[in-house]
């Protein structure tokens, strides 16, 4: 069985480096939703791959790379329709994406079997790179932010806590990796719920929620359901703290909510305003292609998670194969990206360094504690 | 004695029925009473919404222009979605072609056809993010009665849907044009024949129907303080479940089933996950097909 893997591997390796061969240019896909629900995540992806290839492109190196984005629409059935089309096209040696844990997860299947290597800038369930050896990530999981969070807040003094998350395979995961964390510090999770995506109306649940008197709020949502949920919160005048994940780590936050975003804690692994020059480079670079918005931390990854994907076809270059980038990918150490200093470890999570920050005055401000 | 907690919930169902009832009047004129299947009535509350926001970001108006602005941008989407997904469906005029319920069904398609051309036109002219509306604009300012907890929104959603709902009343029952819509909808062809211009009778359905859908889009996103092109489609379930609950031709039927809607979703999250609370929507959808076939206050008419 092994040796049959083994041998297909090696055919379908050789299959491709003999295409490969000819062209000095080397494909990638990228799998994404640029449409639907969440389109304006997937947009932002591509905005930051197109200045990370355009980047790469102009550096004057022996090969051009071209990235082919396909639009999943957040959608598990067309992920995986992607992901088979991306398998089929030799000449493809890597894919990023998808962006929810759901989709990555249903495409990873898909890639497993075909020996792809994937690397999703997003998709943080436990479970995604578990799925085989050909799955990485670019971000911090909820079982390194759960854990991270629930010592943050035990340590001013939040014995009892709420858990809000959304339904879906990453709210889970926010649930869990938290709630394991707080009881094993000796705290009690007072109220646990999850909500549907996109919800309006949250002064249901908010009600529901302070009943149960916490000391403090864990929320694991995305900026959209933040905005409401903070805005609602402020509406029914209720002052409990409330912590978050970097998912929600964006400056529409802010812009969406307002000064109901006042005081909220969460983490992140980017900091536009880190003055240090490729963070700078990146900012500006954005900027210019955003009427002067400034990035999240999201699109930071997706640009991140494209550079260390290029330089994995680099490192595995000439006449990459889907193999040997996998291979360059697993020995990604120290990679400096704008999301700080990224290594992968034997189980292909990526190490990330989290930072501590409170929204002041309108801003996200880092916080020692 | 009685727990607070209840009536604060009870005052956010009310709240939220009212948000569905206000999408739910206009919905109801145009599908229901006209009887014409239209399923691009969300796109017509986004545009209002999208119009009100540029407005405000061009010129800063005072509010009333801004509603008055949405609601001319609803009147012209209202004309040419009549005029591109339901007048081609009608230049057969021959007796056979008025009576085929295959040609009445068809705008079903072209209407949803419109919806999914404008949702993606707006996403691509402005991004599928949410926009947000500028602070001063928003109608959400706490307002506290007694032990609960409203916002100025409530207020004014609550005088908007009644005034609305009591003029498309009097419209309908008291009016010439009331009674030629009521016409046209119970039976086209017998109302061709006693000399009702049905084109304009239809049109004008179209009109005052989408500018009600423009004004709940707007007043929609003052509200939540958010607009994306995506905003129509949740509210535009939840007023589809409405107006069947109420019997499809009545309009304040739909709006007391908004309301029941509003209050059994968040009296239901009190008891189950807030998760399941989209279930009550479409558990009452499936009850009131069951046991009410013609809904809770629908007239006994034999429907096409």
């Amino acid at each position: 069985m092994k040796f049959r893997l083994l041998t297909l591997t090696t055919l379908t390796a050789a299959g491709i480096a003999g295409s490969a061969f000819a062209a000095d240019t080397v494909k990638l896909g990228y799998q994404l939703p640029l449409t639907g629900d969440t389109a304006q995540y997937g947009q932002d992806f591509r905005k930051a791959a197109e200045i990370a290839l355009t980047e790469f492109n102009a550096a004057g190196k022996p090969f051009k790379v071209e990235i082919v984005f396909e639009d999943s629409r957040s959608d598990a059935k067309e992920g995986t329709n992607i992901a088979r089309k991306f398998v089929d096209d030799k000449e493809i040696v890597g894919v990023l994406g998808d962006f929810t844990s759901g989709v990555s997860m249903a495409a990873a299947q898909v890639y497993k079997d075909a020996g792809m290597p994937q690397l999703s800038q997003t998709a943080s369930h436990p479970d995604y790179t578990k799925i085989s050896k050909y799955q990485f990530r670019n971000i911090a999981t909820q079982a390194q932010e759960g854990p991270y969070n629930a010592k943050w807040m035990a340590a001013k003094g939040f014995k009892n806590v709420a858990v809000i998350a959304e339904q879906t395979d990453w709210g889970q995961s926010v649930v869990s990796g938290f709630s394991d964390a707080v009881k094993a510090n000796g705290g009690t999770v007072a109220f646990s719920e999850f909500f549907n995506r996109g919800l309006k109306d949250y002064r249901s649940l908010i009600s529901k929620l302070e009943r149960a008197k916490p000391d403090a709020i864990y929320t694991g949502f995305f900026y959209e359901d933040g905005a409401q949920f903070l805005k609602q919160l402020q509406q029914l005048g209720i002052k409990t703290p409330v912590y978050s994940t970097s998912a929600a780590y964006s400056p529409k936050l802010i812009e969406l909510a307002g000064g109901a975003a006042e005081g909220v804690h969460l983490t992140s692994n980017f900091l536009p305003t880190d003055p240090s020059p490729n963070v700078q480079h990146f900012v500006d670079e954005w900027k210019k292609r955003s009427d002067g918005a400034v990035p999240g931390q999201f699109p930071a990854q997706a640009y991140d998670a494209v550079r260390i994907m290029l330089a994995a076809v680099e490192k595995a270059s000439p006449n990459p194969t889907r193999e040997k980038v996998r291979d360059a990918l697993a020995q990604t150490r120290d990679f400096p990206g704008v999301t700080g200093k990224t290594s992968f470890s034997a189980d292909r999570e990526a190490e990330k360094e989290l930072v501590k920050v409170e929204v002041k005055g309108g801003a996200f401000v880092p916080v020692a504690d | 004695m009685f727990d607070p907690y209840y009536l604060q919930q009870l005052a956010i169902g009310l709240s939220l029925g009212m948000t569905y009832a206000l999408m739910a009047i206009g919905f109801t004129l145009i599908f229901g009473v006209l009887n014409v299947v239209n399923f691009a009535h969300g796109e017509i509350y986004t545009l209002g919404a999208f119009a009100g926001l540029v407005l405000i970001s061009a010129t800063a108006p005072p509010i009333v222009a801004v509603i008055l602005g949405a609601l001319a941008i609803g009147a012209l989407a209202g004309f040419s979605l009549e005029r591109i997904a339901f007048k081609p469906f009608r230049r057969f005029t021959d007796e056979a072609s008025l009576k085929s319920r295959a040609m009445r069904e068809s705008t079903l398609l072209s209407s949803l056809a419109v919806s999914i051309v404008v949702r993606e036109a707006l996403e691509i002219a402005f991004g599928s993010q949410m926009r947000s509306v500028p602070f001063e604009y928003l109608i959400n300012t706490p307002v506290r009665v007694g032990p609960v907890i409203l916002v100025t929104g409530d207020f004014i959603i609550f005088g908007v849907a009644a005034a609305m709902l009591i003029g498309l009343q009097y419209l309908l029952t008291r009016t010439r044009i009331g009674l030629a819509i009521r016409a046209v909808s119970n039976n086209p062809l017998g109302a061709k024949y006693v000399g009702i211009d049905t084109d304009r009778t239809i049109i004008t359905t179209f009109v005052v129907g989408s500018m009600m859908g423009a004004a709940a889009g707007i007043l929609m996103g003052l509200y939540y303080g958010a607009v994306f092109p995506a905003m129509g489609f949740t509210p535009g379930i939840k007023a589809f479940v409405a107006m069947v609950m109420g019997g499809l031709s009545s309009i304040p039927g739909a709006v007391i089933c908004a309301l029941i809607l509003g209050i059994s979703e968040s009296m239901a999250t009190t008891f189950v996950s807030s998760g399941w609370s989209d279930m009550v929507a479409y558990g009452f959808l499936i009850l009131t097909l069951i046991f009410f076939p013609n809904g809770l206050f629908g007239a006994r008419r034999e429907r096409v």
